[in-house]
């Protein structure tokens, strides 16, 4: 049973949270606010100290877990004790490729099972991953395909063919210097994603706000949105005091659970 | 030894490099590799290629007999291949000018690149300045503040200078930003990575354009010497400026190859950049090869009074040569690099970068009464007049009396 084959057809939401974050016990505090919404999907990031294909926001929240020597076998752990509230909400897990292969592709794997439904490994392309593809899918866990504006409709067949999960479409890449959503962009790709595969398409990156979900759900065809960034920021916004975020978490995660 | 034919159609070498990066630059990284493959075919580009290294760069660089640091050390006759003599300074304009066509010919019109001591930074902000393009130069805050020269000198050249500010303010965190910039101006923007680091095609390309060291250093040993030399060295941070001196002459089995890497204040301590004497295999922006990592796979900070070896990964193709055994890689500490950029200066004449100042060190240290009427070939890849402040600093010198 993999949570992730029976997500909704429309609406669906994904919350992004870095584990360990700010420190291990606030982090399950976080998570705990997060799963008794019910979202369709969490999604756990594994700090590293060098997210390349991450912005500051979540570069800074990895920096601030690792601060306290957060190890992966104590992610992991973590993910572990909140999977026993997970209901039908899916857990999937996006991290850098060093993590996974340090740790050992098999431990990995062995610590994950029945746990966790999907992975996103944002720096493993479809060139190098057929033999950890083949490992997860043993194992009933779904490699996550990311999809940027810069894949063409060639590649994107190649990538997506027998995909599971769901499609991560990056939505604010090659837009200079500005975090605008180009909706008529994000339409045209979407719909071409769609066309070639039956799994449900979700946006992320450059979502904020309860604004940019309705306007995604109005003006495009994207079955749902991924929101990382905008959850984490709340946090340096309140000067990392953790009563008033988990407060603020709460008010966010209702406004986007449209 | 069979022929050595690397990397791979998919960048590797041997079991080190390849692809690891996001699908944002997926597209674009294949679409790099395309080109290049294709103008590596075209005569026009050579020629255009040629032309500058000859008229702008000053190249062939000479390959000047050390005499007196010979004598010193009472070993091996040693040459100098004077790649400091170049414009701007350094060996790294021979890949900039490489890169630079190729970004013309692709139709970028956005330079973006990530420097450490400034070397690259010049450079790139130089070929900028000669074919008209805008020009940002990442560079971590760090460094910055101990390279002031070159940062001066990047601003003549019209280039704006992004200080990285996260992590250890160097040039790992440089090349994350730099990284990041190009995630989000994919269309315009051509990414001119310094060394051979990073992924396939750039350990590739970088080290093809800087092997006119090595062809250079070959002809002229043949000429002078009528043999090949016995040995090279050079010094090795990410691995350009030693990939350049080396590949030529990597079918050469008698010609016994050495990399010095900067060992900080220790190969065995926790200040250190000896990335191949202490690190073990991981991942590091993009590329599969040897990386200073703690258990967990987080990249430690690495250690150098060099900028330009302040780099906690290598090259995947050093990983590489250095698994084959063709390659032996050792460590120098900053003492020691110290002790040789004023040897050497007081002896030739020529005040070599910290980065070469390694290399020397290595020789003077493991060559010293040793392996008489042997052929020495040293990579002086960058002047040191970059470094004056911050080696009369170490060395105690008030350059303000």
């Amino acid at each position: 049973m993999n949570n992730l084959d029976t997500l909704p057809k429309k609406k669906i939401l994904s919350l992004f949270m870095t584990c360990g974050f700010p420190t291990l016990s606030q982090s399950k505090k976080i998570f705990n606010e997060m799963l008794s919404h019910q979202p369709d999907v969490i999604e756990f990031g594994l700090p590293f100290s060098d997210p390349m294909a991450d912005g500051p926001i979540i570069q800074e929240a990895n920096k601030l877990a690792l601060s306290s020597n957060l190890s992966t076998q104590q992610s992991l752990n973590l993910i572990k004790e909140l999977s026993k509230s997970k209901n039908n909400t899916s857990f999937v897990i996006m991290c850098y490729l060093n993590t996974v292969r340090k740790f050992g592709v098999d431990k990995f794997i062995k610590n994950i099972k029945n746990i966790v439904d999907g992975i996103i490994i944002v720096d493993l392309p479809f060139e190098e991953e057929s033999e950890i593809k083949k490992s997860l899918s043993k194992n009933n866990i779904h490699l996550i395909k990311l999809i940027s504006p810069m894949t063409d409709k060639k590649r994107a067949q190649k990538l997506l063919k027998d995909s599971k999960g769901f499609i991560y479409y990056i939505s604010a890449t090659g837009i200079t210097g500005s975090n605008k959503l180009d909706y008529k962009e994000i339409n045209k790709n979407v719909k071409s994603l769609k066309k070639m595969s039956k799994i449900p398409v979700l946006v992320g990156f450059g979502i904020k706000s309860k604004k940019d979900v309705l306007e995604i759900s109005k003006k495009t065809n994207a079955d749902g949105v991924i929101i990382g960034s905008a959850l984490i920021q709340k946090y340096f916004d309140l000067k990392m005091d953790i009563n008033k975020y988990l407060i603020a978490l709460k008010k966010l995660i209702k406004e986007v659970k449209v | 030894m069979k022929t050595y034919k690397q990397p791979s159609t998919v960048g590797r070498f041997g079991e080190f490099g390849g692809m690891y990066v996001s699908e944002t630059l997926m597209p674009l990284l294949l679409n790099l590799d395309k080109s290049y493959k294709k103008i590596q075919k075209d005569k026009k580009f050579k020629k255009e290629l040629n032309d500058l290294f000859k008229n702008y760069v000053g190249r062939p660089s000479s390959l000047h007999f050390a005499k007196n640091l010979s004598k010193y050390i009472n070993g091996p006759k040693v040459y100098f291949k004077r790649d400091e003599l170049n414009h701007t300074g350094a060996h790294k304009i021979n890949n900039c000018l490489g890169q630079i066509l190729l970004a013309k010919k692709m139709g970028k019109t956005r330079i973006i690149a990530e420097t450490g001591a400034g070397q690259h930074g010049v450079a790139t902000a130089t070929v900028c300045a000669l074919f008209g393009l805008p020009c940002y130069i990442y560079m971590g805050s760090k460094d910055i503040e101990r390279q002031k020269p070159n940062v001066f000198r990047m601003k003549l050249l019209g280039a704006t200078i992004i200080p990285v500010e996260s992590g250890s303010k160097s040039l790992k965190d440089a090349m994350n930003e730099a990284l990041r910039d190009w995630i989000k101006n994919v269309r315009d923007t051509f990414y001119i990575i310094g060394s051979t680091a990073g992924p396939h095609p750039y350990p590739k390309m970088v080290r093809d354009f800087q092997s006119v060291i090595g062809k250079e250093a070959r002809e002229q040993i043949l000429k002078v010497e009528k043999k090949l030399p016995d040995y090279l060295i050079a010094c090795v941070g990410g691995g350009s400026n030693a990939m350049g001196l080396f590949y030529p002459f990597l079918n050469d089995k008698k010609v016994k190859i050495i990399g010095v890497e900067a060992a900080g204040r220790g190969a065995k301590t926790e200040e250190t950049a000896a990335t191949m004497t202490s690190g073990t295999p991981g991942i590091l922006h993009g590329s599969y090869s040897y990386v200073l990592q703690d258990n967990d796979g987080q990249i430690k900070e690495a250690h150098s009074i060099s900028a330009g070896l302040d780099y906690p990964g290598v090259g995947p193709e050093h990983s590489h040569l250095k698994d084959i055994k063709r390659v032996k890689y050792f460590g120098v500490t900053d003492k020691e690099a110290l002790e040789a950029f004023q040897t050497c200066s007081k002896l030739e004449g020529i005040i070599p970068a910290l980065e070469p100042s390694h290399a020397l060190a290595y020789l003077i240290k493991a060559f010293k009464n040793k392996h008489k009427n042997k052929l020495v070939i040293l990579n002086m890849c960058g002047r040191g007049d970059k470094d004056l402040f911050t080696a009369a600093k170490a060395i105690g010198f008030d350059a303000d009396e």
